[in-house]
């Protein structure tokens, strides 16, 4: 009895299986999504589920070569304060206040505040924040990491250098080996809602942080120590400008210590400057990243290059009459009167400037540059500490007789103090110019050594006779000439002493040093000592002389008992 | 017709058919919907608005007026449309165009309610009207309901309504579900099936060009549609803005897995799918309720189909048939137009999913549209069942 036919119900049930059909078929896509798909969408969804906050590794330790700790961690903590999940307003803001001892209207004004996290302090002492921790208040959140720090405050502050916020090396040693030392950071991944609130039923997911590894430097605490104290004392005396001491093994080049007056606090390492350019000057290590003319410590190599050549021999007599006449220069000897005749031993000891002049002319330009750069002066030294200034020398074709004459005695060119070290260390070492270094093994943070840094010397810059003769040379020099003031009783000491009046020479601006080296027959240990800018006096071996003196008086006894010589 | 309450035979007083099964399973679908906004939305509403059951309350009061009139719609014989199907047609398109006067309110950017004591979409009346209008207008054609002027009659009456949805309402999605309506009404009266299989080649040659376009040539001042396939077609690309809600819900669904994560777990609902109680609650159902809560829905979808298929072909008369058709077209479309959204299986378009999604006039005249086919299954003599 229907008014339609079968043709209409035909169309329906087609019409029904169609849409049936397409359920069917979106039923499948459901499950396709929901089985293939689900771990590729499951991981997107809880990547954006996911609030990470890092957790800051700990960065691995600098040590001296006894293991004394350099460069440290202190454990640090964040104060801060989730609006959402504090239960006790009142109890929070007392707690926190008290605790912390800060403003309760600030921490009022935090806790308060309606924000997915708000911090209250950072840096905060690890006993305090426990203090916190253990009373276990709903909606305060007591994060850890760790801060760098330097036990010794100022001490080797520009060697070991310091990290910025993140904890990453900025200068010295801290940026140089940042690969070694950088930890991996962690990471507590917090499951939140869409707007950043905590959603405390899915609990926290934590990623262990990895701490970096450990850094053994050549470094000697009780040296630095000791060297720091000197530089300091002789800083304030001489009223100088700065003063830089470099203590190393002649031998294989491993740096003892390295000051650099004024140093700056690597705990606060930006304390004490207005601007930018303050910073960088309060951060250089004169040491290596600036240059200066050496002066009459450069004579080492002068008298060395001059014997090696056989232009000259110790015994062959000399004239000063006070001065050198060099084409239409007349160049002054400090002693003015002249020293009369001497012959070349005597010369060194005198650090008469005519005599090397004449030695210096005799070699000439060419083998002067050659051996200048036989010697390696015209490379950096390869130390270990970011930012090593580069020799600055005349060019080869353009050395005159004049400038000749001024390069014999450590003029018109400039070095740097390390790589003075260096040279002198090749002259009296048998010839091997070494690599200065402060890194000397890299271990794990279970104290396995993964790395011993291995430094290549070059042999041969000057043969072993001519080395032995210029220790006997320097030894005279401390013994009978310029560098008495440097001899320590019961050692034999080998130097070279120097003033330099910097740029414009008429400034009255002086800079004073004194290179050591001891025992002279076997040096196991140089110092360099340089003091910019005395006030007074301000001749080197009668200031910088008595300095690294007073030094080698207390470090040789030391050394021979520590006795680092194997190795 | 006349003769339907003569017969001779002595027969058991509830002779008539009313269908049991159809009203479990749409109970079913609007209960469970209930308990899946209350999850999706509760807590957004927290936050929001201070009470957890916010959406939930305001959808169990407009199920609860749903019910009234559904019953109400059930008891009054629906041959009564018939007569008043020219009024129902005008008064819902004037109703849409209000929404323009200070009647009309705002949500979410789009004017698309009207304050009338209660708020309404107007727009979800009209698809009733069109229902009843193109039903109507077969049965009073008759054998000229076939022919290519009434087929026109008929179309012209839904794509009218459509476009009046789509200037007045600005409601793109809507107008495209009347018009799909309109269609399958047409189709089911029109004997003919060469021309839909010809219709229906040209639209997917149609999409096919389309996407073609939105592959090789979109460019930044590419209009949001464009931009909208594109982003259909890699999802991943358009991350930030105009995928970002397709994305968020396949995480949803994709995070579900077998199991899913159980009742209330979901992560994606705490204001990572935005609104996740609308159009996106499907994929909340995968994420809580994994593969097994989605196929159960799909399923009980399918079940309604297949009622309405044999309400309607055993409907009394032609008119009865095609009200029930033209309601069993517009869930449908809803249903397999939100899936496909949600599974990124089609480009986003904003449709809410029957008897589920959380919307008042939506699930207020769903209940209408699902008493009138109890009305027309209540005509069904028993025996007559086939």
């Amino acid at each position: 009895m229907r008014d339609f036919g079968n043709k209409v119900r035909k169309k329906i049930i087609l019409l029904s299986a169609v849409f049936s059909l397409c359920l069917t078929g979106l039923a499948g896509r459901t499950i396709y999504l929901m089985v293939f798909e689900s771990a590729y969408y499951s991981k997107m969804a809880r990547d954006v589920h996911e609030r990470e906050r890092d957790i800051k590794a700990q960065r691995g330790e600098i040590l001296d070569r006894n293991g004394n700790v350099l460069a440290g961690n202190k454990p640090v903590c964040t104060i801060s304060v989730i609006h959402n999940q504090i239960t006790d307003e009142e109890k929070v803001i007392d707690t926190l206040t008290s605790i912390l001892k800060l403003d309760r209207e600030k921490v009022e004004k935090r806790v308060k505040k309606v924000s997915s996290i708000e911090r209250i302090m950072s840096n905060v002492d690890k006993e305090i924040a426990d203090k916190i921790e253990a009373l276990s208040l709903d909606g305060v959140k007591v994060d850890e990491d760790y801060k760098r720090y330097y036990p010794y405050g100022m001490l080797a502050s520009k060697v070991l250098g310091f990290t910025g916020s993140d904890n990453q090396g900025i200068i010295g040693l801290e940026v140089k080996y940042d690969d070694v030392l950088r930890g991996q950071n962690g990471k507590i991944l917090t499951t939140t809602d869409a707007k950043g609130r905590e959603v405390s039923s899915q609990g926290e997911r934590r990623v262990e942080p990895v701490k970096g590894n450990t850094l053994r430097t050549t470094l000697d605490l009780n040296i630095q120590s000791y060297a720091d104290t000197l530089a300091r004392g002789v800083m304030e005396a001489k009223q100088a400008e700065g003063v830089s001491i470099i203590v190393m093994r002649p031998d294989n080049g491993e740096i003892y210590a390295m000051v650099d007056i004024p140093e700056f606090d690597p705990n606060h390492p930006f304390e004490g400057a207005v601007s930018e350019n303050d910073l960088n000057a309060m951060w250089r290590n004169r040491c290596i990243n600036d240059t200066y003319e050496p002066g009459s410590a450069f004579k080492v190599f002068t008298a060395a290059a001059a014997l090696s050549h056989e232009v000259t021999t110790v015994s062959e007599a000399f004239h000063c009459p006070g001065y050198v006449v060099v084409e239409d220069r007349r160049i002054k000897c400090h002693k003015t009167n002249g020293h009369g005749s001497e012959t070349f031993e005597t010369a060194i000891m005198n650090s008469c400037n005519p005599v090397f002049v004449t030695v210096g002319l005799r070699l000439g330009p060419e083998r002067f540059y050659d051996t200048f750069q036989k010697f390696g002066l015209l490379e950096k030294t390869g130390i270990d500490l970011p930012g090593e200034a580069a020799t600055i020398m005349h060019k080869k074709d353009a050395i005159g007789q004049v400038e000749l004459a001024t390069m014999s005695f450590g003029q018109s060119f400039q070095i740097t103090p390390i790589q003075l070290c260096t040279m002198v260390s090749s002259v009296i070492n048998g010839g091997n110019r070494v690599v200065p270094h402060v890194a000397m093994e890299a271990s794990d943070v279970s104290g396995n050594s993964i790395l011993t840094y291995q430094y290549q010397a070059k042999k041969g810059i000057v043969s072993p006779e001519i080395s032995a003769e210029m220790r006997r040379l320097l030894e005279k020099v401390v013994a009978e000439g310029g560098g008495a003031k440097a001899q320590v009783a019961g050692f034999r000491i080998g130097g070279k002493t120097a003033t330099s009046q910097t740029l414009p020479r008429n400034s009255g601006r002086y800079i004073s040093s004194f290179v050591g080296f001891a025992p002279a027959d076997d040096p196991k240990v140089l110092a360099l000592c340089v003091i910019y800018t005395p006030k007074g006096i301000y001749y080197g071996g009668q200031i910088a002389a008595p300095v690294v003196a007073r030094l080698f008086e207390n470090i040789l006894p030391y050394l021979e008992r520590m006795n680092y010589n194997e190795g | 017709m006349a003769a339907r309450n003569s017969r001779g035979r002595a027969r058991r007083k509830n002779e008539y058919f009313f269908d049991y099964t159809l009203l479990t399973v749409v109970i079913f679908l609007i209960a469970f919907g209930l308990l899946m906004i209350y999850s999706a939305s509760s807590y957004n509403a927290n936050l929001n608005f201070g009470d957890p059951k916010h959406f939930v309350k305001s959808q169990l009061f407009a199920t609860t007026l749903g019910a009234v009139v559904m019953v109400a719609v059930i008891t009054i014989d629906y041959h009564l449309l018939q007569k008043f199907a020219v009024p129902i047609y005008i008064i819902s398109a004037v109703l849409v165009m209000l929404v323009l006067t200070p009647l009309g309110i705002e949500r979410n950017g789009a004017r698309r309610w009207l304050n009338l004591g209660i708020s309404l979409q107007p727009a979800e009346i009209a698809k009733i009207a069109v229902i009843v209008m193109v039903a109507t207008l077969a049965c009073k054609m008759g054998r000229y309901a076939k022919s290519f002027k009434g087929i026109v009659i008929m179309a012209v009456s839904g794509i009218l309504m459509a476009l009046i949805i789509g200037v007045f309402n600005k409601n793109m999605s809507t107008a495209i579900i009347v018009c799909a309506i309109t269609a399958v009404m047409i189709f089911v009266i029109d004997p003919d099936y060469k021309k839909y299989f010809i219709g229906a080649l040209l639209v997917a040659v149609a999409a096919g060009i389309v996407i073609f376009i939105a592959k090789t040539s979109l460019t930044s001042d590419s209009g949001f549609r464009l931009k909208r396939i594109a982003a259909w077609l890699d999802p991943t690309a358009f991350s930030s803005d105009t995928s970002f809600q397709t994305l968020q819900g396949l995480y949803a669904i994709g995070s579900g897995s077998i199991f899913g994560k159980g009742l209330g777990q979901s992560m994606q609902k705490l204001g990572f799918i935005p609104e996740s109680q609308n159009d996106m609650i499907f994929s909340i159902i995968c994420e809580e309720l994994g593969i097994f809560g989605a196929l159960v829905v799909i399923f009980l979808y399918v079940l309604l189909i297949w009622r309405c298929m044999v309400i309607a072909n055993n409907a009394p008369d032609l008119f009865g048939a095609l009200i029930v058709v033209g309601v069993m077209g517009h869930f449908a479309i809803q249903v397999i137009m939100n899936i496909a959204v949600v599974t990124n299986t089609m480009p986003n378009t904003g449709v809410s999913l029957p008897f589920i999604s959380y919307g008042g006039s939506s699930a207020l005249f769903l209940m209408a549209e699902i008493g009138l086919v109890l009305n027309v299954s209540k005509s069904i003599r028993l025996h007559e069942l086939g």
